[in-house]
């Protein structure tokens, strides 16, 4: 009994969610993927997805890299943090989820234990990138740790749907953050270029990092689906509830 | 029983009481100042000899000094690295000309008046530092830090500042033997200088910036020992750091003994006490991760579904 398309809370959810399937039935063409969720990014995306690698280099007007500005400083510090905070507490809700889900449905083990070991890859990538560009961790770790756990154990007692419909909501939330971001880096991206800088390694990197993690995040999407993550009663109401706390965590890992 | 805390009071009280005189006599024998004056080795002042007249200093100074600091503390790029912008050209010419004179006359105006005029400024000019002495102490205390990747490249090899992040799989008490080593690198070179500028330091609307310098100073210590952590402890380690450097360097001010000795043994001992602490803390939390765990095992076998 799938609840109708046309409900307003779901529209984004499905928007993504297709992205996401013509990704993965598609994989050679990665950047039309996302230009559905927002048609801005596409003009950056054609820019930096087939970079020339020597061709910038070796170019005579080529003026070296641009310093970052004060500005981009803040914003390439407030994403790695809120990214890591994000991924902890992305780890932290499948394992409270799995021991409850697992009692209930052992053919839900192969499932949970492959989006865990995602999510820990992602956590190592980004601890890495915050010890190695110098950023502040979130100082509200303890609470974020205390607050994903109750919510993954939580979900799980409630049943399988919401335990589903939680990982739905949340990685819907989590796949347009990283799209907004993967935008903004862009857009330094295609400005340095305009102005005749070079673009390093660092960036580029960077960029295909999120890439990578935003589409495994939307591949949790689709799993959720496809596990009933829909019959979930009330279904608008745990992923309205769960979606609202999820920005507001963004906001407030971006400032503390 | 401790030895610390008495000396470590005595050494505070010395310095309320003597260091305004110290600063006001500027005694060019004293041994922390001339201690100074073998770090200066980096400042240059070529500038002062061809110009002696005077000429009006292009004023663009940045008003907000602290703003520059904190840049420093967020992001920090390999590939498209920010330059250091923690003064302006006009500052930096004035205060590292003025750095020339504080074995002198002392962290104090008067050197940054001499200061000026060796750069070919008028004696007014200093004015435009808008924290007057206290800039002339950041400054000292900046270009230290700074300092600290390349003398870390010279007690350990590598590659210092851009090497640092490779470190990665360190294990811990390499770590803390190479925090070690930073920490009295760092205190070593600065020989002492809290006998004269401490007091300035201690004033209340200089305690902020002050403070601000001694973090990014613990961050620096702790990124070029190889401290890859990132979790709370990332909050609790630079804290623990920035205290005992204060402590350390309180302590140094009144430390007579041959090549700071005393001051070592005693910044050992914190760092030691710093462990001991964490080890409780940590054993604590192991204990209660296992009991929970247990806790909630031992339901489950009993067949409740959580």
């Amino acid at each position: 009994m799938l609840r109708p398309a046309t409900r307003p809370a779901l529209a984004a959810t499905r928007q993504v969610r297709q992205c996401a399937a013509r990704f993965l039935s598609s994989p050679a063409s990665p950047d039309t993927s996302s230009s559905s969720v927002n048609n801005a990014s596409t003009t950056p995306r054609t820019n930096s997805t087939s970079p020339p690698p020597n061709s910038k280099s070796s170019s005579t007007n080529s003026k070296g890299k641009k310093p970052l500005t004060a500005e981009q400083r803040e914003f390439l510090s407030s994403a790695l943090r809120v990214n890591q905070a994000g991924e902890l507490a992305a780890t932290l809700i499948y394992t409270g989820q799995t021991p409850p889900l697992v009692t209930r449905d052992p053919s839900l083990r192969p499932l949970m234990k492959h989006m865990y070991d995602q999510e820990a890859a992602h956590l190592r990538t980004f601890n890495d990138l915050i010890y190695r560009h110098r950023v502040r961790p979130t100082a509200l770790y303890p609470l974020w740790s205390v607050m994903a756990s109750g919510l993954g154990w939580g979900t799980a007692m409630l049943g399988k749907e919401a335990a589903m419909a939680c990982t739905e909501a949340v990685e819907t939330e989590i796949g347009g953050h990283y799209n907004a971001q993967i935008r903004r880096l862009l857009e330094m991206v295609s400005e340095w270029e305009a102005e005749g800088y070079e673009v390093g390694a660092e960036f580029r990197d960077l960029i295909n990092t999120l890439r990578r993690i935003r589409d495994e995040e939307l591949e949790h999407l689709d799993h959720a689906v496809e596990h009933d993550a829909q019959k979930a009663e009330p279904h608008w109401l745990l992923t309205g509830v769960i979606r609202a706390g999820c920005r507001g965590a963004i906001w407030v890992s971006e400032r503390v | 029983m401790r030895p610390s805390p008495t000396p470590l009071r005595r050494a505070a009280r010395q310095i309320l009481s003597s260091s305004f005189t110290t600063i006001r006599a500027a005694a060019p024998a004293h041994r922390s100042l001339s201690s100074i004056t073998t770090t200066s080795t980096g400042s240059d002042c070529t500038c002062g000899n061809g110009r002696t007249t005077a000429r009006r200093p292009q004023i663009q100074s940045n008003q907000n000094p602290q703003q520059q600091q904190q840049q420093r503390s967020s992001y920090h790029s390999y590939d498209h690295p920010s330059p250091p912008a923690s003064f302006t050209p006009v500052e930096e010419s004035i205060l590292s000309a003025a750095y020339l004179h504080v074995p002198a006359h002392g962290f104090t105006s008067s050197a940054l008046v001499a200061g000026a005029r060796d750069a070919g400024y008028l004696d007014i000019s200093p004015t435009i530092l808008p924290e007057g002495a206290f800039t002339l102490i950041r400054y000292h205390l900046v270009k230290q830090r700074e300092g600290l990747a390349a003398r870390a490249r010279e007690v350990f090899g590598g590659e210092g500042h851009v090497g640092a992040y490779k470190l990665g799989g360190l294990s811990e008490g390499e770590i803390k033997g190479r925090v070690e080593a930073l920490m009295w690198k760092a205190s070593r070179e600065q020989g002492g200088y809290w006998t004269v500028a401490g007091a300035i330091m201690a004033q209340p609307s200089y305690v902020p910036p002050s403070l601000k310098e001694l973090a990014l100073l613990s961050d620096e210590i702790l990124f070029l020992a190889g401290d890859s952590s990132v979790d709370p402890s990332w909050y609790t380690k630079r804290v623990s750091l920035s205290t005992i450097y204060a402590a350390a360097e309180l302590f140094m001010t009144n430390d007579h003994s041959p090549e700071f000795m005393d001051t070592r043994a005693f910044l050992n001992r914190r760092l030691r006490e710093v462990n001991e602490v964490g080890g409780v803390f940590r054993n604590m939390r192991e204990w209660v991760g296992f009991t929970a765990t247990a806790g909630v095992n031992v339901l489950r076998s009993k067949g409740v579904r959580i």
